[in-house]
């Protein structure tokens, strides 16, 4: 037999092994159902006619359903990759207790299924807001930025999520009853400036709530996202990638032993 | 002649994380004063050297630390105290099956392991051929692995382990399953590699299956090496510990 060269233990190619475990996600989401991608786009699409149809006249704005469309698609992607990554250790407990393999090749490539699925998401959905009055520009094009500042920050949030849960499997269930409460915390369906003035403040502690501006200003104001937005998405996104790196690392050496 | 040097163990310590009472509840009830973590020592202090060629049976009573031991070898955990220097590609065979996706094809699965376990693409294609012709699966590999018996899984996961002449195999409790005719041919599998100058770590309970392909032998007990030496010898020792 061919005898191949192989060098020791490690992973010739990580980008590889992401890119792979994120093929298999992909695959696995939509295996063995009929509808497929459609499921991907259901959930924002009855999300978005329950607030047409009740808070349609409650807020007097312009194009309301680009207006909430404009923040729940990036909402979905938000919550949708966090709850992957948050059990993606879990889920691989055989592999890593098997094999020699980095435990952050699974939230990693959790997130690139996830991007891919947005990616395909977004083309359904850009007819959508077209349809509603989406004026296309140069602008629009900063969603790319946009759209590689939130993932940074939706990964780093979770990896934390995702370490805590290994130990305690109450994070897991902590965070899927709390992310309704931030779902309708987060200025989707509602203009912020309907809120009492002392508590938007509490709103913008928030940070999705800056992410969902930066989008809005793109999609739904056609226009740059505001500087102060841009420079508080952008520290956001570094801030909780760098902790949530730092904060997995630390912790992945007791992941073994709870598996 | 030297011997060359495979693989390297000194003074390997290994502790699990144990959650004590397993629950946050009591932890903060206590204001943290119960501690939220239990150690348990599982490897005390390790020593073993492994020349190339060489195979190596490892015996012990369950909890003894063996599979523990070939985790740190295998590169899967990394000892709390300690130096482990391993040269050359290891294939761990564990527990067979552990890794497969069970709604994926098994073709999509050596994709998948193939990967996990260090073979580029090329590599990977360039095994396809002795993997199909190995596990003897032939069309059962565009089956979802779901629908495998256990006895398949073991084909497949053996298969995929052994591809592309590794220079340690390790083998842990896993050659009882499959078939008679799948064992022998893993036996043969395992006797190749050995002759082309691989080395081999094995654990099994049977002494009979370590006679069979160890000359050396090394016994754990309470996580350090109690005896090495003669695959014989240590054979008896390690029965006597029942006695």
């Amino acid at each position: 037999m061919e005898s191949l060269n192989y060098y020791s233990g490690r992973l010739k190619s990580y980008y590889e092994v992401v890119g792979t475990v994120a093929m298999r996600n992909v695959k696995l989401r939509y295996k063995n159902s009929i509808l497929g991608i459609v499921w991907s786009l259901l959930n924002p699409l009855i999300y978005l006619l329950i607030f047409i149809v009740i808070f349609r006249d409650v807020f007097d704005l312009e194009n309301y359903p680009l207006f909430i469309l404009s923040g729940l698609v990036f909402w979905t992607f938000f919550s949708g990759t966090s709850i992957q990554i948050l059990g993606s250790i879990l889920d691989s407990g055989g592999i890593l207790k098997s094999l020699s393999v980095p435990p952050i090749i699974f939230p990693l490539s959790h997130l690139i299924s996830s991007i891919i699925n947005l990616l395909l998401m977004l083309i359904p959905f850009f007819i959508l807001m077209l349809f509603f009055g989406l004026q296309l520009s140069w602008n629009t094009l900063l969603i790319i930025p946009g759209i590689v500042l939130i993932a940074l920050f939706t990964f780093g949030f979770s990896i934390i999520l995702c370490a805590f849960n290994v130990f305690f499997r109450d994070v897991s269930m902590f965070y899927n009853t709390i992310l309704p409460a931030i779902f309708y915390l987060t200025p989707i369906a509602y203009p912020i400036d309907n809120v009492p003035p002392n508590f938007q403040i509490i709103l913008k502690l928030n940070p999705l709530f800056h992410f969902i501006s930066f989008f809005r200003d793109i999609l739904y104001y056609n226009r740059i996202p505001q500087l102060g937005t841009t420079i508080i998405t952008l520290g956001l996104a570094i801030v909780f990638t760098i902790a949530g790196l730092y904060i997995f690392k630390s912790l992945k050496k007791g992941f073994i032993s709870h598996l | 002649m030297e011997k060359e040097i495979l693989i390297e163990a000194s003074n390997i310590h290994f502790s699990f994380l144990l959650q004590n009472q397993a629950s946050i509840k009591q932890y903060f009830l206590s204001l943290g004063r119960k501690k939220l973590f239990l150690e348990k020592e599982v490897l005390r202090g390790i020593d073993l050297k492994v020349y190339k060629g060489e195979s190596v049976g490892l015996l012990g009573r369950n909890g003894s630390g063996k599979s523990t031991f070939l985790r740190v070898l295998a590169g899967i955990i990394s000892p709390d105290k300690g130096k482990i220097k391993v040269y050359g590609r290891v294939a761990p065979v564990m527990a067979l099956g552990v890794g497969f996706e069970m709604e994926m094809t098994g073709m999509e699965n050596i994709k998948l392991l193939g990967s996990l376990i260090g073979m580029s693409k090329k590599e990977i294609n360039h095994s396809l051929d002795y993997i199909k012709e190995f596990s003897e699966l032939g069309d059962a590999l565009d089956m979802q692995v779901k629908r495998y018996s256990s006895g398949m899984m073991a084909r497949l996961g053996f298969s995929i382990a052994t591809a592309g002449n590794p220079d340690i195999l390790i083998i842990d409790e896993a050659l009882a399953v499959g078939d008679k005719g799948f064992q022998e041919k893993c036996s043969n599998r395992i006797k190749e590699i050995k002759n082309n100058g691989g080395t081999l770590l094995f654990v099994s309970h049977s002494i009979e299956e370590v006679k069979k392909f160890c000359s050396r032998a090394v016994l754990l007990n309470n996580g350090v090496i109690e005896a090495d030496g003669d695959v014989n010898e240590i054979g008896e020792k390690y029965l006597n510990i029942f006695q």
